[in-house]
């Protein structure tokens, strides 16, 4: 029990003061490699007139809103992986709930809330249920969710009848209520976009959550040892379902923003997007064995990612050579966590 | 490694198949807001930008690398690449990185028309010129569009395999490419016209081997075992064509059948010089627009010139008697 716990309370920002300096750079190591990336890429930057293309205000808000949805579904893999497990459905589960928006409210003529809701509602329950299977059944949640990848993009492919379904928006039939395009919009002077203040709200929430939860205890403790946890009470099932559940319905939450950013459903939308999510945590310090990461390391680690593709493509890197620069950063962080002193 | 295909040839054979069906033209857009903008005339250097969807595809990269060819012959042009993978939301940020770096005219081949709309848009709002290759955009916010037309190449098809391979009628299957894509649908759509002229042509039946190689294989194994006579198998891409000549010939059964194509790239993995080593009867031209990009570019940038809005290319019937010579003029330096 009380190795359980210290692990746990170690892992979260809470249990920093105990950590000596090594301890506190690897657990940041995805903020400090952020901030490394960030200057290399000023550096590197293509310049026009004098002025750095990349920190203009408009290539970073392209950043972030690149990185928005993958930065939604990375922070709900976080929770999986803080227990040992791993979520393979989430691009498939993107698609869906894409597909969904666009069939519901174009084709259905729903309402923008009803819409919404049902659709998170989706990603709920296909998480929950993918939760069940791995608590209760005890398949391997690799399993698992390999086979809710192959099960949500056939529910796709079905629900829009094999092709994207486009957004059109207005009052009339067949078209989109308007305020769903409020969500695709620019704000704050016009150039903070919407789907980046919604990840920043489902980050913020999460660490918040973390924080102040007796889920959060319960989560670690799972992560850390399963059957430790077991034995000291902790309610391992619903943590899991709820786990799942919750990633479930972050990624159902980044379909919508997908949909709305590309103004259509299509059933293939978001294939591979998992592993990017998964290579956001790996970056971010959350170790894949479970029990220690943090939410905000994979924030970090989705910006690191979403900064290098962007530098890389300022520069006009050719794109095989863009992904062997993405393999070798995502080899060198999880390398760092190797050498990671454990407290 | 390749230069400028002769072009006289080109068209002289192209005629010849068509007879009269050749390119034409909507509007011209001279009301391009790029045009003027940014054509510094033959002194000027100029950043081109080209948007790929994927470069999977041999026809895609052969896209890629016609556009680098002909770009060679142009001194002021510095071209560059990006690939989105298949990825609509990638292809949206790789055109707003162009737009960062305040490239001088934009090449897109978009993965999908609706997304990628606004982003085009917001290229050509900001006054690059914007050519559209082979998949087009909604609306007519773009400087011109350049691709091929295949209604008109599955017609071709079905003309070829009515009049020469089954004049005296016969059964047919179809190998057709990704359910839902566009393509499929013009190039099922044209064949079915080319085929009205010989009633005595059969299609049989039909599967979707959604382009790829051995998709077509796994789909011919079965169609060969429900059909014992299959004259002609009419796949809609090349890739797929190989792979039911390969899943015939595992049965023996190759040489009861012809089997066409559709692409014809000039690649030795493609389907010419799969009709110059006799495994595909025919195949026809779907042209990758490279060369026509390059110079629709140089037009709008170097000559200060505008550009039709629609450029639509011709297709070209290639089988035994011509696959050598064309393979040979698209690819001059062997």
């Amino acid at each position: 029990m009380t190795d359980v716990q210290d692990k746990a309370v170690a892992a979260t920002p809470v249990g920093q003061s105990s950590a000596g300096v090594a301890a506190t750079l690897f657990r940041f190591q995805s903020v400090f490699g952020l901030i490394a990336v960030f200057i290399a890429a000023i550096i590197f930057s293509p310049r026009k007139n004098g002025d750095i293309l990349f920190i203009s205000a408009d290539n970073l808000a392209n950043v972030v809103r690149a990185v928005s949805e993958i930065g939604i579904i990375a922070v709900g893999m976080t929770f999986v992986i803080l227990i040992g497990g791993i979520d393979l459905s989430v691009g498939a589960v993107l698609g869906l709930a894409a597909v969904g928006s666009a069939v519901l409210m174009v084709e259905n003529d729903w309402g923008f809330l009803p819409s919404v809701v049902l659709v998170l509602l989706i990603g709920l329950v296909f998480g929950a249920l993918q939760g069940i299977a791995t608590a209760m059944i005890g398949i391997q949640s690799f399993i698992v969710t390999l086979a809710g990848l192959q099960i949500a993009r056939g529910l796709a492919r079905i629900w829009s009848g094999g092709q994207g379904v486009a957004i059109a928006y207005g009052d009339g039939p067949n078209e989109a209520p308007t305020s769903f395009a409020l969500l695709g919009e620019r704000t704050f002077g016009g150039l903070v976009p919407i789907p980046v203040l919604i990840f920043a709200v489902v980050a913020i929430a999460a660490v918040v959550f973390l924080r102040i939860s007796a889920f959060s205890r319960h989560l670690y403790a799972v992560g850390g040892n399963e059957k430790a946890a077991r034995l000291s009470g902790v309610p391992v099932v619903r943590v899991k379902i709820a786990v799942f559940a919750i990633c479930g319905l972050l990624a159902s939450l980044a379909g919508i923003v997908h949909a709305v950013q590309l103004n259509q459903g299509s059933p293939n939308d978001g294939i591979g997007y998992e592993l990017d999510a998964i290579a956001a945590v790996v970056i971010g310090g959350t170790s894949l064995a479970g029990g220690r990461g943090s939410v905000a390391g994979t924030v970090a680690g989705a910006l690191l990612l979403g900064v290098l593709n962007n530098i890389l493509a300022l520069n006009n890197i050719d794109s095989n050579i863009q992904l062997l620069i993405k393999g070798l950063v995502i080899v060198a962080a999880a390398a760092l966590q190797r050498l990671r002193p454990t407290s | 490694m390749r230069s400028v295909k002769i072009p006289v040839a080109a068209a002289a054979v192209a005629a010849l198949v068509l007879a009269g069906c050749g390119t034409t033209s909507d509007k011209t857009s001279g009301a391009s807001p790029g045009a003027s903008k940014s054509c510094k005339g033959a002194d000027g250097k100029y950043t081109i930008g080209m948007s790929q969807a994927n470069v999977a595809e041999p026809y895609r990269q052969r896209m890629d690398d016609d556009i680098k060819t002909a770009a060679k012959d142009v001194p002021q042009f510095d071209v560059k690449f990006a690939d989105a993978a298949q990825d609509n939301a990638k292809q949206v940020a790789d055109v707003e990185n162009y737009i960062t770096q305040q490239i001088d005219l934009l090449i897109i081949s978009p993965n999908e028309a609706k997304p990628l709309t606004a982003v085009v848009k917001k290229a050509y709002d900001k006054g690059i010129p914007v050519i559209v290759l082979d998949r087009k955009v909604e609306g007519d916010a773009y400087t011109g569009f350049i691709g091929g037309d295949n209604v008109q190449i599955g017609r071709e098809a079905g003309k070829y395999i009515a009049e020469k391979l089954l004049p005296s009628g016969g059964n047919v299957v179809e190998l057709k490419g990704l359910a839902g894509a566009t393509p499929q649908a013009e190039r099922h759509e044209g064949f079915v016209e080319g085929i009205k002229g010989n009633p005595k042509v059969k299609v049989i039946a039909g599967a979707s081997g959604d382009w790829l190689r051995e998709k077509g294989q796994a789909q011919m194994d079965a169609l060969l075992k429900a059909n014992p006579k299959i004259d002609v198998v009419f796949s809609h891409n090349d890739p797929m064509a190989e792979g039911a000549y390969l899943a015939a010939k595992a049965v023996g059964r190759e040489k009861e059948m012809k089997f066409t194509g559709i692409d014809a790239l000039p690649i030795p993995s493609g389907g010419i010089k799969a009709v110059e080593q006799g495994r595909l009867a025919a195949t026809f031209t779907y042209p990758t627009n490279g060369k026509e990009a390059i110079a629709a570019a140089k037009k709008i940038l170097v000559d200060c010139g505008t550009i039709e809005k629609t450029q639509t290319l011709p297709t070209q019937t290639i089988d035994a008697s011509n696959a050598a010579k064309v393979y040979a003029e698209e690819n001059p330096n062997g």
